[in-house]
């Protein structure tokens, strides 16, 4: 197992999905335990993968490279560099909380279950993949887990949001791949091979006005992915119909895809087209962080609140990719992480209290903290978190955005702070209206998350914020060789 | 002074000629009333007997008749690509008819007769040979559509299509006078030879566009899809399925024939016709499905939109278009015929093909539910099914020929497929069942589901070796010429 980690952590869950399928859907606690331990073994695997990086030699590391469809060079090449390995551990943290907190599912288990699964092994799977078929291939593997989770076990809307999702999805990821099979010719060495592109590409470049359209293509497909402002409208809704561990897995990890497949197919397969772009990059950027964040100010449905806000930081990610400088693309590898593991953290937490009152909307709640102290002390500290509060993951790396972002994008960096104090504004209105304040009598029978087990995966979640905040560098020392990795032509060419 | 006749080549068509016979005497010596389905099983096994056979022909090439009849890579292919839908509309007919009065006997003698006449037409490499070969096909497949006396739908069916069949026949023939006046011969090869030593000739050109009709009208292509809606619905469901996967197969053996082959040299000149008609028919397919309330309606427009994309192929022009076509057909021949079977199982139970009665599909049978999601996610063409290759390739080859436009046309069309099937697929797996009775499925059909579906995940997973034949029927290919 642990010469070839990453063909494991996608073969367990597969292997936990088979046997899914045998066991009587009436045995729902076996079912659970089997999807559990599904989740697990990949969570440890890609924990064991991250950790055994080696960052000192850099580059991809755990190859494994199997010729699959020879006659277009296609092959299931996986390895990882300080970039996917860590968004494998993103998933991890995310897919196994998300399927921990799966217990309030009664009804067709066996199907969640095995649709979730699907979901998670397609997740890995493009993160893990160096092959851009496979990439596309098993991005696209998640998309039908998505739209029937949704449209079975999703509330209000939920048929509507299923499909609105899937579509904006899988219109993006057609889009960006035709400009992706359009560089596959352009380059004329029939490999979908990433790595041997690559090479290839820096020292045989195709046209630059080729390049400059096939990077829109790829940039504008997989930003749909990304929520990037005006394609974010599927994202809110999506979220806010899906049960919640679809919404964790969906805002807190699926989209990173979309920044993911910008950074590699986009900027590191084609850096010098990346300059003619990035302005208008870092406008869209500006206009997710502050439309966004405005929006979310007028909701009221703590979900919607979750998704606008999600969308409103993706518009950060958006301006460090625009940076093309290393302490940006620092930031944004830094940020999917720390936004993944805080988005889903707020859908883990919503969801739980939601359950039980049945209501998500804030005029509704009130004073929830009296008897759900522990999910109300963990919802604060989301809250923080969220708002880019020293001390949590997500300060350091809204911080290397900034800084990144402030030599080339004056007016828009000053622009992106303000949506840190948008952020704050939300953030504690929804902490004073939803927990604080007399509690209806009608909820006084709510209760807290007890067991230990109840409370594992917020837990879970906010250590990886809280260690992550105080000691940055554990991931930072990984992410650094694959900025510089990415950005080495971007820089050299402009 | 006769030539000489290799019967080595075209011993498969022979052996199925033997075994329709056959079938004829059984089926006089047989009691009227005869409870046991002796022509259905004689047929497997007949059937059965041919795929063994047919392996043993892999490397069979050459000509024969005075080189009419020809053997060929691509031929190979497509034989063994209708024998297997072969064995997928045997078992639906037996599954179908069982809740049927209507005797079954000649159904089965009129699918083995079109069997016969789809493997003629993968092996003619003469417009005259071409011709019958059609004709054998269609006119069984005439009886076929109309042959539920008490269906006033079936009868409606059958009429259009026999004379809008008739019609392009017409065509057909009138537009090989006018290439026979052309080039003085209805073979092949002699053609191929006019025309790479000619220029494009308007007479010619006039004749192949009539020609086409058939082609047109086989497929499912804009101008000629009409039929296809009405023609679907009302068909006997078991013909419908032939209709959709083996019909089209064999309408694209003579697109290829002509267009890959014969008449490549003036491949500049049609290749913007076909991007032009692939746009259309994948646009008129697409947008009309989305309203259908009927499940094989709904069906046959999209078997429209699917003959849009295979059109790319065509209008690439490339080896890797033709490959693309073949593998294409292979994956659309396990989807579709899994969704047939689903359909013809629940008819039987429900007497419905509307939509809105697959309500809840997944309580009353998992199995069914699992099947068509299977096969609508799979025509979607979404991986990791079989669908999603075939439509990836389609588009490399899109890519390629730098027809950027057309894919993108080709991938909006792909989303509105996918809300359409989505729907269906919602109906079955989030609606609330209108009754809750379960629907059988019994052993045969479980083995056939199982076969269909696994087709459609093998064949989207792993999909090299699959490719490998779809690209070697297509290099193999007899006045191949690109």
């Amino acid at each position: 197992m642990m010469s070839y980690p990453l063909s494991y952590i996608l073969l367990l869950p597969t292997l936990a999905l088979s046997v899914l399928f045998a066991v009587p859907s009436q045995n729902t606690s076996a079912i659970r335990r089997i999807a559990i331990l599904g989740v697990l073994l990949p969570f440890l695997l890609s924990l064991g993968v991250f950790f055994t990086y080696n960052h000192s030699t850099g580059g991809f590391q755990f190859i494994e490279n199997i010729p699959w469809v020879v006659p277009f060079g296609i092959s299931y090449h996986l390895g990882v560099d300080g970039i996917n390995a860590l968004l494998i551990l993103l998933l991890g943290f995310v897919s196994f909380a998300a399927v921990l907190i799966s217990h309030h599912i009664k009804e067709r288990v066996k199907e969640y279950y095995i649709l979730l699964l699907l979901m998670i092994i397609g997740t890995y799977g493009a993160f893990l993949s160096l092959d851009i078929f496979f990439f596309y291939f098993f991005h696209e593997v998640a998309t039908i887990p998505a739209f029937l989770l949704i449209a079975i076990w999703g509330s209000d809307r939920h048929e509507y949001a299923a499909m609105k999702l899937t579509l904006y999805l899988t219109a993006g990821a057609t889009l960006g791949l035709i400009g992706l099979l359009a560089l596959y010719f352009a380059s004329g060495l029939q490999t979908f091979d990433f790595v041997q592109l690559q090479y290839y590409l820096t020292v045989h470049p195709i046209p630059l006005n080729v390049r400059n359209w096939i990077f829109g293509l790829v940039v504008i497909g997989f930003g749909v992915t990304l929520t990037m402002w005006p394609f974010y409208t599927w994202a809110p809704v999506g979220y806010a119909a899906a049960p919640t561990a679809v919404s964790m897995l969906h805002a807190g990890v699926l989209k990173k895809l979309g920044a993911y497949a910008i950074i590699r197919f986009a900027i590191q397969l084609m850096p010098q087209a990346a300059h003619t772009w990035m302005p208008l990059i870092a406008t869209l950027a500006v206009l997710n962080i502050i439309y966004c964040g405005l929006v979310v100010l007028a909701q009221r449905d703590m979900k919607y609140i979750l998704g606008y806000s999600s969308c409103s930081h993706m518009g950060y990610i958006l301006l460090g990719i625009a940076c093309l400088n290393v302490i940006g693309l620092n930031g944004v590898v830094f940020l999917m992480f720390a936004h993944g593991i805080m988005v889903s953290l707020g859908f883990a937490l919503t969801g739980f209290f939601a359950d039980q009152t049945n209501t998500r909307n804030l005029d509704e709640l009130s004073g929830l903290a009296k008897r759900m102290p522990f999910i109300g002390t963990c919802f604060a500290m989301m809250a923080l978190a969220s708002s880019g509060v020293p001390g949590f993951a997500n300060f350091p790396a809204e911080i290397m955005v900034l800084l990144g972002a402030w030599d080339h994008y004056r007016w828009q960096t000053v622009l992106a702070v303000l949506g840190v104090v948008i952020t704050a504004i939300y953030m504690f209105k929804a902490i004073r209206l939803g927990f604080h304040g007399p509690l209806p009598s009608r909820w006084n029978q709510l209760t807290d998350a007890q067991t230990a087990l109840q409370k594992l995966p917020y837990i879970l979640l906010l250590a990886a914020l809280i260690i992550v905040g105080c000691f940055p560098t554990i991931i930072l020392n990984k992410i650094e060789p694959a900025s510089k990795g990415v950005l080495q032509y971007a820089l050299t060419t402009k | 002074m006769f030539p000489v006749i290799n019967w080595n080549l075209i011993s498969l068509e022979v052996l199925i000629t033997a075994i329709l016979v056959i079938l004829v005497v059984v089926d006089i010596f047989l009691p009227r009333e005869s409870k046991e389905d002796w022509i259905g099983a004689l047929s497997f096994v007949g059937l059965a007997g041919l795929i063994v056979f047919w392996f043993t022909q892999s490397n069979l090439t050459g000509a024969t008749f005075g080189g009419m009849f020809i053997m060929d890579s691509l031929a190979w292919f497509f034989k063994g690509f209708f024998l297997l839908v072969m064995v997928f509309v045997f078992a639906m007919t037996q599954e179908f008819f069982k809740a049927l009065p209507t005797r079954k006997n000649e159904f089965y003698l009129l699918l083995w007769l079109a069997l016969i006449g789809m493997c003629f037409v993968a092996s003619s490499a003469d417009f005259l040979l071409l011709f019958l070969s059609i004709e054998t096909l269609t006119i069984s497949l005439y009886v076929m559509t109309a042959y539920l006396k008490s269906d006033s739908h079936s009868l409606e069916a059958g009429m259009k299509y026999l004379i809008l069949g008739a019609l392009t026949s017409g065509f057909f023939l009138f537009g090989l006078s006018f290439i026979y006046g052309a080039t003085h011969s209805t073979r092949f090869e002699a053609i191929q030879a006019f025309v790479q030593t000619h220029a494009m000739s308007p007479m010619i050109l006039f004749g192949l566009v009539l020609v086409f009709a058939t082609v047109g009208f086989k497929i499912g292509s804009v101008p000629f899809q009409l039929w296809v809606p009405d023609v679907y619905q009302g068909a006997p469901t078991p013909v419908t399925a032939l209709l959709s996967v083996g019909s089209k197969a064999a309408g694209f053996i003579i697109l290829i024939r002509l267009f890959f082959g014969i008449f490549a040299s003036w491949h500049i000149h049609w290749s913007v016709i076909f991007a032009a008609l692939s746009a259309a028919t994948m646009c008129y397919g697409n947008l009309g499905a989305m309203f259908q309330k009927n499940i094989k309606r709904l069906l046959g427009y999209s078997s429209i939109g699917h003959a849009g994309y295979l059109l790319m192929g065509a209008a690439t022009g490339s080896a890797l278009g033709l490959s693309a076509i073949n593998f294409y057909l292979l994956g659309y021949l396990f989807t579709n015929l899994a969704a047939f079977v689903v359909i013809i199982l629940f008819f039987i139970a429900q007497k419905s093909d509307e939509i809105e009665d697959y309500a809840g599909l997944v309580k009353r049978s998992p199995l069914l539910a699992c099947a068509l999601l299977l096969s609508l996610v799979s025509l979607a063409g979404i991986p990791p099914l079989a669908g999603f290759f075939g439509k990836f390739t389609l588009l490399m080859a899109t890519v390629k020929a730098g027809l950027i436009w057309l894919a993108i046309v080709a991938g909006v069309n792909i989303i509105v497929s996918i809300y359409y099937y989505l729907l269906v697929a919602k109906r079955v797996y989030v609606d609330a069942p209108r009754t809750n009775s379960p629907i059988p499925v019994s052993l045969s059909m479980r083995w056939i589901l199982g076969l269909a579906m696994a087709g459609i995940v093998v064949i989207g997973i792993f999909q090299g070796p699959f490719l490998d034949m779809a690209m070697t029927a297509a290099k193999g290919m007899y006045l191949f010429h690109l």
